[in-house]
This record gives structure tokens, C-alpha cells and sequence, in this order.
């Protein structure tokens, strides 16, 4: 077998004459280009570039507990109350924890969902895959993240991939089952672009988009053409299935040489104030290229908090003692911060810009955390409550959907689940859940999601 | 990929009568931000430094104070075990004002 990205071509069997010259074009062209520009073309992407808002979701990695930040119990008992106190925010009547000044002054802007639930195992990649898919695991039927979903019913808008993950895929967060962030039934062509790198650092370089070494824009330009001379001979003779991989091998010559797609990824481009008002680390820039890619045909943008949930300072404050030893600590000096500036900075920067009205963001995690604090001080994982928060295009700002008891254990009212969410997010892109029909596994027309949108995001 | 703080935050502090006035942060690294105060060269309080950009030391006791403003430089998670982190710490990124009451 050949492989190119994900791709596997058959040689021993249904080997083409064309799929070789194409694997060793490209090859010449030391194309390297993830498999979703390999492959876009033969994946039926709709480039009827409708119109619909672009998204952003920020997915916390291990996940806040909710007490401790956007549900919290001051009056509930010392061992579950916590550490921090509540504030007052622009809305009156609701409070968030003290280390989001900047988050409470725009809380007319965004709408909790305090009462978020599920009841099928606690595990880090179970959340990921019901909040970024909408569904429980089911090994047999893997289901495909938002941002896949919307590729393949809507395309690309431009030379930039449709969904892009920014700055990395999830790793390892404790088990090896899907992380909710993959294509799957809808095929490799769907697969959201994977940056890879850290735009914080100052060597900064997404690595799909540099030439290889030793080869000049010139060199590849000449490829190309080489390419295309080849392709004008085959296309003679083959069928119409097999020029759809061209398209794919175009893309990637584009986004190899194009400066407009690069500059899409430069973040020098902005102003040093800009850089610092949304917070010089990893999470910060993340966001920034985010708005920078929704600004320039991305549609859907997932923002990683974090790769992992060991070794590093995360949300995941089991305080252990060990890999997983996040206290309170972590929250009040990095973690709450970091979000606080760069959360607030997005909203900003896209209302600035006139870009929040067409830009939903949605901010989740795989779940909230333990209402009592455990032995050693830290909170464990709790997927029977727990709070995210949406904002921008049609999503009215200033509510609070849902709440949960007196210690955060359960939602009090309004249940809300997690293909709600996904629903909501969807119709806060503008797509209609009754009328727009995915081409499911064997090309079975089926909903976008099984739910229905929470109607108070929108009422 | 843990996060890698570069470069060095820096903020100007200015001073009138008793009240500090920061700028804001250049190269911000997005941590928590603090007030360092210290009395006869004896450090006796810090205080957040939150959004408002003025602060004002509540203690009267005589002596001189200094007032700088501090941010958290993330290096690693790791901590002792009084939970206290171990490579991660607080630097100036300013430098410092004082008055004499």
C-alpha cells in the first residue's frame, strides 16, 4: 500500500497506472499535506459556499469544576463551597467566580447553561465525544465531530480547510478510545486541518505549510506544472471519479504557495497590543488565530485549551499529588486568568471587527467536577452537572439556562443534555435541523443531530 | 504541549501621593497579576492586581513602602507538597515606586 496522509492507495490490488503517477508526483513535489486535501475532492464536498455563520468552540481539556467558576455555592458548606468567592456581573442577579473580572463585565454577552448533564461514564474522552459529536461512544458506529459535519454539508469557503484545530488534537487524556474530534463515517476528506504547532512560540511555523527543505517555490511551481501535464495525458483516457483527486492536488500546491492562506497563519500580522490584550501563551494565540481563520473562509474553528491532561498545569484538579496534581493553585494564578483575558479578548476583537454577529462561540468541556472537594483538596470528575456557556451570532446574551441544587449535583431545573448543545450551536450557525438532511453511514439521509436547540439561547 | 512562557512582561507604575497607576502589560503572559508591598524592605502583603488599573495600600503604619507590580510566571505544574509550586513563581515586571507615610 501507498500512504499518503491518512490515505491508503491500493497497489497490490485495483492499482492504477494514474494513482501512481499521482502518488509520485506528489511525492516529487514533497507534498506532505495532511489527508483532508488529499482527499477533499473525492469526499463530495459542497462547494456551494453557502451561507451560514462560522463557529468557534473553545473545548476546556479536563474541565473546570463547575463550583469553582460559573455555577458557584457560597452558601453551601465549606467542603463544597470551595476556595473562591462569587462576583457581581453586568447581569444583575448572576455571579461567576472572582477570577473572571473581565468575563463578568461582559456577561450581558453570553448565556450559561448551568444545568448540562449526562449519565454514561466519567471518563475525559466520553465527555469529548458527547460534546463534540452529541453522542455516547458506540465502537461500532463512530460518530463525526462538528466541525466534519459542517465540511462535508457546506465545503470550504476559500483555499483554508472548513475546520480547523487549533493548536493540536487532543492526546492523551487516559483511555485510547476517540477523542470526538475525527471525521469518522464521513470520511478522511472531512478530517479537520490539525495545526500542530504553538502560535505562541516565537519559532512559530505551521509545518504542513512550509516548502521541504531544499525546495524553492520555484522548484514546486515547476512540479506543478509537471503535474498538470501528466493529468492532461490521464484525463484521456480515465474516468471522471478519478479527476476528482486533481482538485485535491491543487489545493495542496495552493496552500503550499499561497500567501494569503500563510498569512492567514501569522500572527505577527497583528499588533503588539492586540497580541498582549488576548494574552502572550498558548491558549491565547490560539484564539486569536482563530478569529484570524474565521475572518479569512474558515467556518469551523476548535480551540484545544490543552493536548493532555498530565504533566501540565490543566483544569483536571484532582490534586493527586502526582500527573494529576491541579489544585486551586493552578485555577487562581494560571487557569482562570488565561481564560478570563483571552475569552474576553475574542468577544471584543469580533464585535470590533463587526464579526460577532456572524460568529458563534461556544465554550465546553467534558464535564463539571465533584460537588464535594476529595481528601487531598482537589475535585474529581462529575458528568452529572456541570455549566458551559455559548455567545455571539443569533445567542441572547445576559441568560442563564438551567440551574442545579443547593451543592451543584444534580440540575434543579431545566435539564439540558449534550446534543442540545450541539443542536444549539448548529441552529446558532443558521442551519435548519428540520430541513437539513446529513448523508449518515451507507448514505442514509439523518438529522444533523437528534435533539432539539435549547430555545431560550435564542428567545 | 504545555505552554512555554516567552519573552519578559513589563508595565510602568506611577505614582501620586499614595495611589499607583500601572500601564498595561506588554508582552502579558495572561497569568494572574499581583501587588507586592513591602514595608522597610519587608514584604507584607500582595494583593491581586485584578482590572482596575489603580491601587492604593490600605496600611498607615509608618515606614517606607514599596509597591511593585508582579506577574505569575508559569515554568511547570509541579509542586511540593504543601501544594506550593516549585519552579512556577511570581517575578517583577515592573520597576518599583515607594513613599514614606
Amino acid at each position: 500500500m501507498l500512504h499518503i496522509g491518512n490515505e491508503y492507495l491500493p497497489l497490490c490490488s485495483g492499482q492504477t497506472r494514474r494513482s501512481f503517477l499521482q502518488v509520485g508526483a506528489a511525492a516529487m513535489a514533497g507534498l506532505s499535506l495532511p489527508n483532508w486535501l488529499n482527499l477533499q475532492a473525492m469526499g463530495a464536498v459542497d462547494e456551494k459556499k453557502a451561507k451560514i455563520r462560522n463557529c468557534i468552540t473553545i473545548f476546556l481539556v479536563g474541565s473546570p469544576g463547575h463550583l469553582d467558576t460559573w455555577d458557584m455555592k457560597p452558601d453551601a458548606p465549606e467542603n463544597i463551597r470551595g476556595k473562591f468567592k462569587p462576583i457581581s456581573t453586568s447581569v444583575p442577579g448572576v455571579q461567576i467566580c472572582e477570577h473572571f473580572p473581565r468575563m463578568a463585565k461582559i456577561m450581558d454577552r453570553v448565556a450559561l447553561i448551568r444545568s448540562l448533564h449526562y449519565n454514561s461514564g466519567s471518563s475525559h474522552e466520553n465527555g469529548q465525544r458527547w460534546m463534540m459529536t452529541g453522542h455516547d461512544f458506540d465502537a461500532a458506529n463512530k460518530q463525526p465531530h462538528m466541525g466534519s459535519v459542517i465540511s462535508k454539508m457546506y465545503g470550504s469557503n476559500g483555499d483554508l480547510p472548513a475546520s480547523i484545530v487549533l493548536p493540536t488534537g487532543i492526546g492523551n487524556t487516559g483511555t485510547t478510545t476517540p477523542h470526538g474530534q475525527e471525521s469518522a463515517y464521513l470520511g478522511s476528506a472531512h478530517q479537520p486541518f490539525i495545526l500542530g504547532s504553538d502560535p505562541a512560540r516565537s519559532d512559530f511555523k505551521v509545518a504542513d505549510l512550509e516548502a521541504p527543505a531544499g525546495q524553492s517555490e520555484l522548484r514546486i511551481e515547476a512540479r506543478r506544472k509537471l503535474l498538470h501535464e501528466l493529468d492532461d495525458v490521464q484525463r484521456r483516457v480515465e474516468t471522471s471519479s478519478t479527476l476528482e483527486r486533481d482538485t485535491a492536488y491543487a489545493r495542496a500546491f495552493n496552500l503550499l504557495t499561497s500567501p494569503t492562506t500563510k498569512k492567514a497563519f501569522d500572527l505577527n500580522e497583528e499588533s503588539p497590543k492586540l497580541r498582549d490584550r488576548y494574552g502572550r501563551n498558548t491558549f491565547g494565540q490560539s484564539c486569536l488565530m482563530a478569529r484570524r481563520l474565521i475572518e479569512r473562509g474558515t467556518r469551523f474553528v476548535t480551540v484545544n485549551q490543552f493536548d493532555t491532561v498530565f504533566g501540565i498545569s490543566c483544569w483536571d484538579m484532582h490534586a493527586d499529588g502526582s500527573s494529576l496534581n491541579n489544585t486551586y493553585a493552578d485555577y487562581e494564578h494560571v487557569l482562570c486568568p488565561q481564560f478570563d483575558l483571552a475569552f474576553t479578548a475574542l468577544l471584543e476583537d469580533l464585535q470590533q471587527r463587526g464579526m460577532l454577529e456572524e460568529t458563534v462561540i461556544a465554550v465546553i468541556s467534558e464535564f463539571g467536577r465533584t460537588p464535594t472537594i476529595n481528601p487531598k483538596g482537589g475535585r474529581d470528575h462529575y458528568p452529572s452537572a456541570f455549566t458551559n456557556f455559548m455567545a455571539g451570532g443569533p445567542i441572547r446574551g445576559g441568560r442563564v439556562i438551567g440551574s442545579t441544587d443547593k451543592i451543584g449535583a444534580m440540575p434543579h431545573d431545566r435539564p439540558v443534555d449534550p446534543p442540545q448543545v450541539i443542536a444549539s450551536i448548529y441552529q446558532a450557525m443558521g442551519i435548519d435541523l428540520e430541513t437539513t438532511m446529513l448523508p449518515g453511514p451507507g448514505n442514509r439521509p439523518i438529522r444533523l443531530i437528534d435533539a432539539e436547540p435549547i430555545r431560550e439561547l435564542f428567545a | 504541549m504545555d505552554q512555554k512562557l516567552e519573552g519578559t512582561p513589563k508595565a510602568t507604575l506611577q505614582l501620586d501621593g499614595h495611589t499607583v497607576t500601572r500601564s498595561d502589560v506588554s508582552n502579558d503572559w495572561g497569568t494572574r497579576l499581583q501587588w507586592k508591598i513591602s514595608r522597610d524592605g519587608k514584604e507584607v502583603a500582595t494583593v491581586a492586581a485584578g482590572i482596575v488599573p489603580t491601587f492604593e495600600h490600605a496600611d498607615t503604619a509608618p515606614g517606607k513602602y514599596e509597591v511593585v507590580l508582579q506577574q505569575f510566571q508559569y515554568v511547570s505544574y509541579l509542586k511540593d507538597k504543601d501544594g506550593k509550586f516549585t519552579q512556577s513563581k511570581y517575578i517583577d515586571i515592573s520597576a518599583p515606586v515607594s513613599y514614606t507615610i
